[in-house]
């Protein structure tokens, strides 16, 4: 095959048909390109953007939210820790109080109980020396029989017991008593 | 212990177990070269050094346009079937894309919407308000995206040279060739017109037709100088045709006739079969060079230029 000589200059030759042909298939390509192509593109960069300022904007507002909840957990904390304290505080002072109270209530019942004991004493004290009293009185008046050989009239032993008891000293047996 | 026990030893060699060793990054260039080198040095003993000019074979007829159909100045020839194939990969490629758009993109689906905001954002709105910016972003958007196309299909290899034919099992074909539509003058010198006369429309429409000539005077130059820059400018304006056109023709056509000259053309032109495989490599890196770097730089170059010109035709001051 004979293989055609040139001088090149073709080259920086325009030729018409080819300009025109460039001309159309451009002009299709940007027709196409700007009804199929670049909406559907754009807008689907539209949606990511969209979806990304909302994704941000709601993790700002979570984000504000746990921030703000945060703050009240804090306040309520703090409050509760003061009402507890109160409380602590109030149960303490409560406490405090009961057991002087308790204290004073023990102490009176202490110094009833001393007192009715020592009013029981005084009386089995007083009952006892009676007694004894008696008994004494009844072995005077059984021993004078017995010495005597005779029975006493009533005012002679009432004579002679009181002479016999008044001549006994029972302010030892009185005393010891008392302080048992 | 002996120093060649702590040697890699030869990169071919093989494990005990004859399993072949994993080369490093390091031995895999080292032996490239030695293949490069060793086969300058085979090809220049069989062939020799010199060679013999050879007239016949012009590199530039791999640019020629032969008519495939004639329809006259409109016949369909290469560069239009390149044209073709740049508009149809844009649009199925940024369609397909379009449709399948999800929340959640793939890799595709990324690096299409880098590739949109860079048009959307950086070169349309960058150099236009908001409302003009919406109103011009497709062709910006679409002329960004053609010319992209058109200088990467360039550098696919194509069956479309009908000068050279191979016979593949009888069936005569065209040889496989790199050509680029935007390699061709009349490509960029349209878009370029069109570039010119819709920042020209728009400025008029923005300014008024004696708005937008007087505009095109700086502020505050009057009388003599005022006429003098008034022609400069106009002579600028239409320079900027000539110099949009052939920035990115001539990039292109460059392109490809160093990577045509670096793979053998220049082997042979110059009669010299060593040649060949030394430029080989160069012509490697040159072909990723322009597919890398230049192919989408040229694009946004011309887009742009394009967003300046339309911005600076509505701008208060020129």
């Amino acid at each position: 095959m004979p293989v055609i000589a040139s001088n090149g200059s073709f080259l920086i030759k325009p030729g018409i048909g080819l300009m025109v042909w460039t001309l159309l298939v451009f002009g299709i390509t940007m027709f196409l390109l700007s009804r199929l192509a670049f909406p559907r593109i754009s807008e689907a960069l539209g949606r990511r953007q969209k979806s990304i300022e909302d994704s941000i904007d709601t993790a700002e507002r979570t984000r504000e939210e746990a921030d703000q909840i945060l703050a009240e957990y804090r306040e309520r904390l703090k409050e509760a820790r003061a009402q507890a304290d109160e409380i602590v505080q109030r149960a303490r002072q409560a406490a405090e109080s009961h057991e002087h109270e308790a204290k004073e209530q023990g102490q009176e019942m202490l110094a009833e109980a001393a007192r009715k004991a020592e009013r029981d004493i005084e009386t089995a004290t007083k009952r006892a020396l009676d007694d004894i009293r008696k008994e004494v009185a009844d072995l005077t008046i059984m021993a004078t029989e017995k010495v005597t050989r005779k029975t006493l009239t009533d005012a002679d032993q009432r004579r002679l017991v009181e002479e016999a008891l008044s001549e006994l000293d029972f302010s030892a047996i009185s005393a010891d008593a008392t302080h048992n | 212990m002996s120093a060649s026990a702590h040697s890699p030893g030869p990169a071919t060699s093989t494990a005990p177990n004859g399993a072949r060793r994993k080369l490093s990054t390091k031995q895999k260039l080292l032996l490239a070269a030695g293949v490069w080198l060793g086969g300058i040095v085979v090809l220049a003993a069989i062939y020799g050094v010199k060679g013999h000019r050879n007239n016949a074979f012009e590199p530039q007829n791999e640019f020629k346009l032969d008519n495939w159909v004639n329809l006259g100045i409109f016949s369909i020839n290469k560069a239009v079937l390149y044209l073709v194939l740049a508009a149809v990969a844009t649009c199925v490629s940024m369609i397909y894309i379009a449709r399948r758009m999800q929340a959640r993109p793939n890799k595709v689906q990324a690096a299409v919407e880098v590739l949109f905001s860079l048009m959307r954002d950086n070169i349309t709105g960058s150099a236009m308000d908001e409302k003009m910016a919406a109103k011009w972003f497709p062709f910006i958007g679409a002329l960004f995206l053609f010319i992209m196309f058109s200088n990467l299909i360039g550098y696919i290899p194509l069956p479309t040279n009908t000068e050279h034919e191979i016979s593949v099992f009888g069936l005569s074909i065209p040889s496989f060739s790199l050509y680029a539509a935007t390699a061709n003058l009349a490509v960029p010198l349209v878009l370029a017109l069109v570039v010119f006369f819709s920042y020209t429309f728009e400025g008029v429409r923005a300014k008024g037709p004696i708005g937008y000539l007087r505009g095109l005077i700086p502020g505050g130059v009057t009388g003599g100088m005022a006429v003098a820059i008034f022609f400069l400018e106009v002579l600028s304006n239409l320079m900027r045709i000539l110099s949009l056109t052939i920035r990115l023709f001539a990039n292109i056509l460059a392109g490809h006739l160093i990577i045509l000259f670096m793979a053998g053309a220049l082997a042979v032109i110059l009669g010299i079969t060593a040649l060949g495989w030394f430029t080989l490599p160069f012509g490697i890196a040159l072909f990723a060079f322009e597919v890398g770097l230049v192919a989408a730089l040229q694009a946004f170059i011309f887009a742009t230029l394009t967003a300046i010109y339309l911005g600076g035709a509505v701008a208060e001051d020129h």
